[in-house]
């Protein structure tokens, strides 16, 4: 029940992070070239940023040039980058704005004052023409490409957790499109009520967990700026004496040799061998999710099932240490 | 010719395929069509890629108006692809000479393994001449869903059984029919019989490729009965 309680607060705090954006309007779109004020607001970090899109139309609705637009054909860009709207803008400031993540001594005020920008608030441009065919998915009117978007990310996720596409399909259709909305909305309470229904409670162990991880890959190093890695985790690593022993110590020995907890340091040590050379120690580079650096030692389950974003996934960035 | 053992055994865990055995089912095919020759497939080019978590399979069609069973033209500039990486059959003379028309259509299929679903995903996009960007969802249904699919395709999930999402591999957008129902319709075609690997990509492509125009010509299976799983 103590655990219970601390996932409960920690998922919270997830869920009431918010991120300050500074949101300018497209030089090449303005009236006023890049005289136009920004747009100031805290944003949550688990929204997906499209959602800002009919209250930027209208903020910034005096000052473009091309009257016509419409708040599906806007998208965002970051120093040049488009950001890829179907990632939640906490994830998305994680990989781009090179923010160094809190950690458990805090901020260090000495990096911190090093620095020669200041990362916050988070400077992002916002475009209503030119939409980047070759690099973004373009939006409907109806916010369908959207929905859909979240839909088919929350099915893998449920995928992985059970072995089977059935958890999503047993949701009526009203929690299921209420899923969506709970997410769109930040309304922990709904969200919370359609997840219990979703995912089986702690006593069913997941039977992988839905983790991908960024590395962010060197400008010079190809077209895709970053690469996703994925692969089945689950939750529990059997000891290493061999898989031959397992069964002869499960019946005469159950308590001894059981399986381990997967942790964060483990499922990286086995997905990334040569930047986690260690599962318990960060050597070269260290696990980033929601702004803070993740214990090597996090059980990877229960890090899913109180830190995950909206769509049940956790997404970690791979930061380079030094 | 002997194919490599590993595409000779068996799924090890049907209706999922492995890396390894997804890797295999590809080698095969793409034997299987080198043999039977490129032009007979109506096909621009297969290739085959390795990633380091997936091969991918690709493939390239010109699009005829009106005349999709013709081979005309069928050499296209292979440069006009930079999304999906496309590169040029070095061995083929005739690829660097034919450029496309303005209005030519190409569809580029790639298809991978889903490292969620463990099931093959057909990701594809439509582009047209040397317009920037891939062609939208209205275009796919006009010109690459057959008729008696296009009401089946339009009737499931939120947007259809074509969603439209970012390659997994070049991150580029493009479609791609959600993999989330293949294992079952996989175990209901082919009831638990033990297949290899090659012979799933091959009913694979006629339950998914077919629907988004990727047919595979009768000549193919003329030289052996290959869905009995018989060796050569």
């Amino acid at each position: 029940m103590d655990s219970k309680a601390t996932w409960g607060s920690i998922q919270k705090a997830v869920w009431d992070g918010r991120l300050p954006l500074q949101i300018t309007l497209a030089p090449s779109e303005s009236r006023t070239y890049d005289q136009t004020d920004p747009y100031l607001i805290s944003y949550p970090r688990i929204s997906y940023l499209p959602s800002l899109l009919p209250r930027l139309r209208t903020f910034f609705a005096s000052s473009l040039i091309d009257p016509n637009t419409n708040p599906h054909q806007g998208w965002f860009s970051f120093e040049g980058v488009p950001l890829k709207w179907h990632y939640p803008v906490g994830l998305l400031y994680d990989l781009y704005a090179g923010a160094d993540p809190a950690s458990k001594g805090g901020t260090d005020t000495d990096l911190a004052s090093v620095s020669d920008e200041d990362p916050l608030p988070w400077r992002l441009t916002v475009h209503f023409s030119d939409w980047p065919d070759e690099e973004l998915v373009r939006l409907d009117a109806d916010g369908m490409v959207m929905h859909d978007a979240f839909i088919n990310s929350v099915k893998e996720a449920d995928f992985l957790r059970n072995g089977t596409a059935k958890g999503i399909m047993t949701l009526s259709k009203e929690d299921s499109s209420g899923l969506w909305e709970a997410v769109r909305d930040v309304d922990l309470p709904l969200f919370q009520r359609i997840s219990n229904v979703l995912i089986p409670p702690p006593s069913q162990p997941f039977r992988n967990v839905p983790i991908r991880l960024f590395l962010p890959l060197p400008p010079d190093s190809g077209s895709p700026s970053l690469k996703v890695v994925q692969s089945p985790i689950p939750p529990s690593i059997l000891p290493s004496s061999g898989s031959a022993s397992v069964a002869a110590s499960q019946s005469i020995l159950p308590a001894a040799r059981g399986p381990q907890p997967q942790t964060i340091g483990s499922a990286l040590n086995m997905l990334l061998p040569h930047l986690f050379p260690s599962r318990r120690t960060p050597v070269l580079a260290k696990p980033v999710l929601h702004g803070a650096a993740v214990p090597m030692s996090a059980p990877v389950e229960e890090v899913v099932r109180c830190s995950g974003y909206g769509d049940g996934w956790v997404y970690i960035v791979i930061r380079m240490m030094g | 010719m002997a194919s490599p053992p590993s595409s000779q055994r068996t799924l090890s865990a049907f209706p999922l395929v492995t890396a390894e055995e997804f890797d295999a089912a590809c080698r095969a095919f793409l034997n299987r069509v080198h043999v039977v020759g490129d032009t007979v497939m109506g096909w621009s080019s297969i290739r085959l890629h390795n990633r380091t978590t997936s091969s991918i399979l690709s493939i390239s069609r010109k699009i005829g108006h009106g005349s999709a069973h013709h081979n005309d033209g069928l050499y296209s500039n292979p440069r006009m692809d930079q999304g999906l990486r496309w590169e040029a059959l070095e061995d083929d003379p005739e690829a660097l000479i034919r450029t496309p028309e303005p209005s030519a259509l190409q569809v580029f299929y790639d298809i991978l393994l889903s490292p969620t679903y463990q099931v093959p995903v057909l990701y594809f996009q439509l582009r047209q001449g040397n317009q920037p960007g891939p062609l939208g969802i209205d275009a796919v249904y006009q010109y690459l869903v057959p008729d008696q699919y296009k009401n089946e395709l339009q009737s499931v999930g939120i947007m259809g059984g074509i969603s439209f999402g970012y390659h997994p591999d070049s991150g580029t957008p493009a479609f791609f029919v959600h993999p989330c129902q293949t294992a079952d319709a996989m175990r209901r075609i082919t009831g638990q019989r033990c297949i290899t690997p090659e012979s799933y990509l091959i009913i694979w492509l006629g339950l998914v490729g077919h629907r988004l125009g990727l047919q595979l010509p009768k000549e193919l299976f003329t030289t052996e009965r290959m869905l009995n799983s018989r060796v050569p």
